[in-house]
């Protein structure tokens, strides 16, 4: 038979019983929809937690006082103690190693936040000014703390967008007094709005000098040590420079955990990937469901025109040619299933995103082919011995029947 | 229609298309596997995490400095600028009615000295008591004593891991380690725990709380960790600590965490997340529904014929409704129980082949399971059924 024919056969065969072909086609399309719209959350959420790691710096090494026997970060060293402090003058030492550029202590804690009356209860962090740099965070007025000597610093505070909004309202924050725990610090910055980033968001931040948040928490130990180093390939040196230089001050003692955020951001990509595909296999079970559907509907069908298909062959077409047409009603339903799947998909998509607009919710390009393909090649698996059956009619036998 | 006659016509019109009805129980079998697999799957994980979790007593209370934020409390360890917990406060919580036992502790990461051989591990400063808390038994020697906490003398018990790799099978009771810079003597190893959310547990030495906070010089509890008796509801002991600490410091500046609150909120995450996994399959439900109704309208089509006779019998239109629902029913409750047992069956294999992955599967889930199936059967069924029962009987025996 000729190709044109062909389609046109299966066409005829497909639209003269619509209902069947339309729930056959919908069979599909839920199929390929769900594997488009699954893969676009978990790819969704694989690429928003890349953006916030990637919102927090780049270049960035990491200093944790704590070490586990093996060498890398234990989930038991992230807030701990040790026997020697990894102070201040530690962190201004490590500003002499070439391949840093920026440094940044922080010492982190919580405490209260009065003004006016309202009490509030905040995250401390004690910084000096390069933190702003490193952690690429933008002010939204005023100015960050000054580049003072690190052992002291004057009363002076920066506080985030949603402390700034719940203690001031309407009034101007800026050259303001406030308490905090038990000390006056002027507000001199407010940092602009952040989204809810991963660990600490800014938005409830108050930024301090270092020094004086030690004597606040009254101790003389810093939480990290942030580091930036000056290009993407110094951060391996950068990492052996500072881990030998805290290790010199510290007697020899290797107390503390070099790490980068690259390979913390290498984990979560690998683990989130897998996610995604997981989610994807499972949402794919659908389209062997709709595979089992169509094989059932093309073997009833064949059944049903049991007379017509006897015409043909008495007409002189060939079982392959039996074979062939059905096939090729089989894989015409399967793409028109996968086609209209893949636009539902893409439009679930499209909704995700407008009521999620900080979850970048794109199904992967390698996932759409997946789920396409996928469902061609089911339909016209499923569609083989449909077509085997109908080819094997005698056509006498299929004639006689009425 | 008797009942009985009702059910013989079903199941006949189904064993008539032998491979036809087993295609479309195949769908729902599918179907309804996935959801179980997954879910039973979920449920293990949750069952596991929650035994975890039990495993160092139901009955806690923990205290920690610093009042919660609205964003949620602070993590475990930052410090705070309020008054620091003291040894004093927890030696006062002991005394409060229905309190069984306190521990206070402050941890940290240090190396371990002792045989020569040398150790980086994490050292926890904790109280007498520990043992009644967290549930655990100690293999040799015994527990740190209870003494007054201030002056509390520097022994230390080893957990298992530590023991083995710095004195290997020796006996270490009565050695002397360095841990830091201060010396103890070691009176005790624990049993072997294991591991915990990725701590390990048995690595880990413990000293008195008073010598851990000389040890890492500092004046504040990280955090104390309070039991009580069987039955007393925990709100009554948080209040009664509550008030106890708040005369203390003057204000209410710390928190406290019931366990009973904790495994709640994990409880529900878990729960929604296993939903979750259990809507994915979901989505092979739908195509088996999808199923269902296509192989309903085929044969309300191919049975014009009888049914045009059953209504000129005398047949009312109900009992077709009822006749073809039937068949659908019976249908997707057969595919049903096929998914359960491939989908249990399923569950079984995979734990027996990586059994670090736990599963359970609850009868609620089975039941409810059967139940989504035999709705789903009403659901797809509803509309080819009453199609059939509003064929003219005139024109449905004049189509041959």
């Amino acid at each position: 038979m000729r190709t044109p024919d062909l389609i046109r056969f299966a066409h005829g065969a497909a639209t003269g019983n619509p209902l069947r072909t339309a729930l056959l086609v919908l069979a599909m399309a839920i199929g390929v929809a769900a594997v488009v719209v699954l893969t676009a959350l978990g790819d969704g959420a694989r690429r928003y937690v890349m953006n916030e790691f990637s919102s927090l710096g780049s270049n960035l090494v990491i200093v944790l006082p704590g070490r586990s026997q093996t060498g890398g970060f234990s989930p038991g060293n992230a807030i701990t103690n040790t026997p020697r402090d990894l102070t201040v003058d530690d962190a201004q030492a490590l500003q002499r190693a070439s391949a840093v550029r920026l440094v940044a202590p922080l010492a982190v804690g919580t405490s209260e936040i009065s003004y006016g009356g309202k009490l509030r209860e905040v995250m401390v962090a004690g910084t000096t000014s390069q933190f702003l740099e490193v952690r690429r965070m933008t002010l939204a007025q005023g100015r960050f703390l000054p580049d003072a000597d690190w052992r002291r610093g004057a009363a002076e505070a920066v506080i985030g967008a949603k402390v700034r909004e719940e203690m001031f309202g309407n009034t101007p924050a800026l050259g303001q007094l406030v308490r905090i725990g038990d000390r006056r610090f002027r507000i001199v910055g407010v940092l602009a709005s952040s989204g809810q980033g991963l660990g600490m968001n800014t938005d409830e931040l108050v930024i301090v000098p270092v020094a004086l948040a030690q004597a606040m928490f009254n101790s003389n130990t810093l939480f990290r040590i942030l580091i930036e180093a000056t290009s993407r390939d110094a951060i391996e040196p950068a990492k052996a420079q500072v881990a030998a230089i805290i290790k010199e001050r510290h007697e020899g003692e290797e107390d503390v955990t070099v790490i980068t955020q690259d390979a913390v951001l290498a984990t979560f990509d690998r683990l989130l990937g897998t996610l995604t595909l997981g989610v994807a296999g499972i949402a794919a079970i659908s389209l062997a469901v709709a595979g089992i559907l169509v094989m059932n509907v093309m073997l009833v069908s064949v059944t049903q025109r049991t007379a017509e298909i006897g015409l043909l062959k008495a007409l002189g077409a060939t079982g392959d040619t039996i074979r062939l047409a059905f096939l090729t009603e089989a894989t015409m339903l399967s793409l028109a299933g996968a086609v209209l799947g893949f636009v539902l998909g893409h439009a679930g998509a499209a909704i995700i995103r407008q009521l999620f607009p900080a979850f970048p919710a794109f199904p992967p390009d390698w996932a759409v082919l997946a789920g396409l393909l996928t469902a061609l090649v089911t339909g016209i698996l499923f569609g083989v011995l449909p077509a085997r059956q109908a080819a094997r009619l005698d056509p006498v036998q299929a004639l006689s029947r009425r | 229609m008797r009942l009985h006659d009702t059910t013989l016509l079903a199941l006949r019109a189904i064993t008539a298309h032998r491979l036809r009805s087993f295609l479309t129980l195949l769908g729902i079998a599918v179907g309804i596997a996935a959801v179980i697999l997954l879910t039973s799957i979920g449920e293990g994980i949750h069952r596991f995490v929650l035994a975890e979790f039990t495993q160092f007593g139901t009955n806690v209370v923990s205290i920690s400095p610093g009042k919660t934020k609205t964003s949620g409390p602070a993590p475990t360890g930052i410090p705070s600028s309020v008054r620091p917990l003291t040894l004093e406060d927890a030696r006062a919580l002991q005394r409060l009615p229905h309190v069984t036992g306190m521990t206070a502790t402050v941890w940290g990461n240090t190396e371990v000295n002792a045989n020569g051989r040398l150790r980086r591990t994490t050292v926890h400063g904790v109280s007498a008591d520990t043992l009644k808390v967290y549930n655990i038994k100690v293999r040799s020697g015994q527990f740190l004593p209870a003494e007054d906490s201030e002056n509390a003398r520097a022994f230390a018990v080893l957990g298992a891991k530590l023991k083995s790799e710095l004195f290997g099978s020796a006996n270490p009771l009565g050695a002397r380690v360095r841990i830091g810079n201060l010396q103890f003597r070691v009176i005790g190893v624990l049993e072997a725990k294991g591991q915990f959310l990725g701590i390990d547990l048995d690595d880990a030495a413990y000293i008195p709380t008073a010598r851990a906070l000389e040890l890492y010089n500092r004046d504040g509890i990280m955090k104390i960790d309070v039991s009580y008796e069987e039955g007393v509801p925990a709100a009554r002991v948080a209040d009664a600590i509550k008030a106890l600490l708040a005369t203390r410091h003057g204000r209410e500046d710390f928190t406290i965490t019931t366990q009973e609150d904790m495994l709640r909120t994990l409880s529900n995450i878990l729960d929604i997340l296993t939903m979750a996994v259990g809507a994915l399959g979901g989505s092979s439900l739908l195509v088996g529904a999808v199923g269902i109704v296509t192989i309903m309208t085929i044969a309300v089509a191919e049975r014009t014929g009888e049914i045009g006779l059953l209504v000129a019998l005398g047949a009312p239109r109900r009992t077709i409704l009822g006749l073809f629902l039937g068949e659908a029913v019976a249908l997707s409750a057969v595919g049903g129980v096929m998914g359960l047992a491939l989908g249990i069956g399923l569950a079984q294999l995979i734990h027996l082949a990586v059994p670090a992955l736990p599963v359970h599967t609850p009868i609620t889930f089975v039941i409810l399971a059967e139940g989504i199936a035999i709705g789903i059967g009403l659901l797809a069924g509803v509309l080819p059924a009453r199609r059939a029962a509003q064929l003219d009987p005139v024109e449905a025996l004049r189509t041959e």
